[in-house]
């Protein structure tokens, strides 16, 4: 079976409505992670599904959400400590929602014990930094109706490579979001490049800082005036003129 | 810690307040009755709250991931016993207070079931089954007396034309 007729064959719709069977979910979540096609048709039925579940929304009685509160309230006491999955997170609107939820809930914990208040008050200024963060970077995408994507794919150096580059056709700011770029060894580091006829552009490098703390969910690079694709190399650090790429290209895409 | 408490809630807040519409939607389209469908959805919020950290953004999003929670409640609901007895009743309360109602749920169909209404019949009853009744494809095999294979091939083929039809 190729994969067009795998994704008609209504895999993609079973999976996501649940009801398709263990075998097969596991079956297509490798596809998923092997073609980016079956992907795609994924998060569009996804969407789709969503879309109409939104218009035929139906208010529930007003009372419902304070009992939820009560609920929760009353048992929130022990929650475990965890990590928000921000850099698997592709879909922003969710990432914030979802964020602002894990990140707090990381938070709950044993509140009697000093040693533990200190640490939490920690937690508490860090997560919030990177909320904050992850809060602009989402507006930054949220907000403007000029933004263009460019999808970048792993070349044949790491066909698992993927990353995603926003574009703002009117003031210019590029922005990029690191789904999948294997962790740089110390010596060398990422660097961007925007290709305008054939000719590389060097919009920056992605500090490798980036991959030990993660803690944002976009790099922003230099802003480029006119662009026809992008590309990620991976480059030694201090190399001379940095005006031209000389490393091997990890990723690259048109927009 | 007050505030930490509020700032939690606030987030969770916002999420009931975006998509608790259609995920009662959803509820709606299974368990008819709107007082248990209120508790359901109650209780689907709840979960999310305590599962937030089992969703793997990977495996797909968030909302659907709350939908199938939604629709695994919504089953389990109908499922058990304490709801079909209270169907039970209202239907023969129905008949005593007006003799001659027709029994049964009156409601319009939907969301999903209306897009489900443009399906071939032979198709629609196996899409309602297992998407809204939540049987398995073995169960609906015996009930309908089709063949294992048949049902698992035409509920893909019924998935697949459901695809095209909520596409904008």
């Amino acid at each position: 079976m190729n994969i067009e007729e795998y994704i008609s064959s209504g895999i993609v719709e079973s999976y996501v409505l649940g009801l398709a069977s263990q075998e097969e979910r596991s079956e297509f979540e490798n596809m998923c992670n092997q073609y980016p096609i079956v992907l795609e048709a994924r998060n569009a039925f996804e969407i789709a599904l969503e879309n109409q579940a939104m218009q035929n929304a139906i208010t529930p009685s007003a009372d419902v959400k304070s009992k939820i509160f009560n609920t929760i309230s009353s048992s929130a006491k022990v929650v475990s400590i965890v990590e928000a999955p921000v850099k698997k997170i592709n879909w922003f609107k969710y990432a914030a929602a979802a964020s602002v939820i894990l990140l707090a809930g990381s938070l709950y914990f044993n509140f009697s014990l000093t040693e533990k208040n200190k640490k939490l008050s920690g937690d508490y200024t860090n997560s919030l930094t990177e909320l904050n963060t992850i809060k602009k970077d989402i507006q930054v995408l949220t907000n403007k109706s000029e933004i263009k994507m460019a999808s970048l794919k792993g070349t044949d150096v790491s066909p698992q490579s993927y990353t995603t580059v926003y574009w703002d056709s009117t003031s210019h700011d590029v922005y990029l979001l690191i789904n999948n770029l294997p962790k740089p060894p110390s010596e060398k580091q990422y660097q961007l490049w925007a290709f305008l006829d054939g000719k590389p552009i060097d919009i920056g490098f992605i500090s490798n800082d980036y991959f030990i703390k993660q803690n944002s969910l976009l790099v922003k690079a230099k802003s480029v005036q006119k662009v026809q694709a992008f590309a990620i190399s991976l480059e030694k650090i201090g190399r001379e003129d940095v005006s031209v790429p000389a490393g091997e290209v990890y990723v690259y895409g048109g927009l | 810690m007050a505030l930490l408490q509020e700032r939690n809630e606030k987030a969770f807040g916002y999420l009931y307040d975006n998509y608790s519409g259609a995920v009662f939607g959803i509820i709606n389209s299974i368990v008819t009755d709107k007082d248990i469908a209120n508790d359901v959805l109650q209780n689907v919020f709840v979960n999310i709250w305590k599962k937030i950290e089992s969703y793997d953004a990977s495996k797909g999003r968030l909302f659907t991931w709350m939908l199938n929670i939604a629709r695994n409640a919504s089953i389990d609901e109908i499922r058990s016993k304490g709801f079909r007895q209270s169907q039970q009743n209202q239907s023969l309360n129905d008949n005593v207070d007006f003799p001659g109602a027709s029994i049964g749920p009156v409601t319009e169909d939907v969301g999903l079931k209306k897009v489900l209404a443009n399906l071939k019949s032979e198709w629609r009853v196996l899409v309602d089954m297992s998407y809204f009744q939540g049987f398995t494809h073995e169960e609906i095999s015996k009930i309908l007396n089709i063949p294992l294979g048949t049902v698992k091939t035409r509920i893909r083929s019924a998935l697949s034309q459901l695809r095209t039809m909520i596409q904008p």
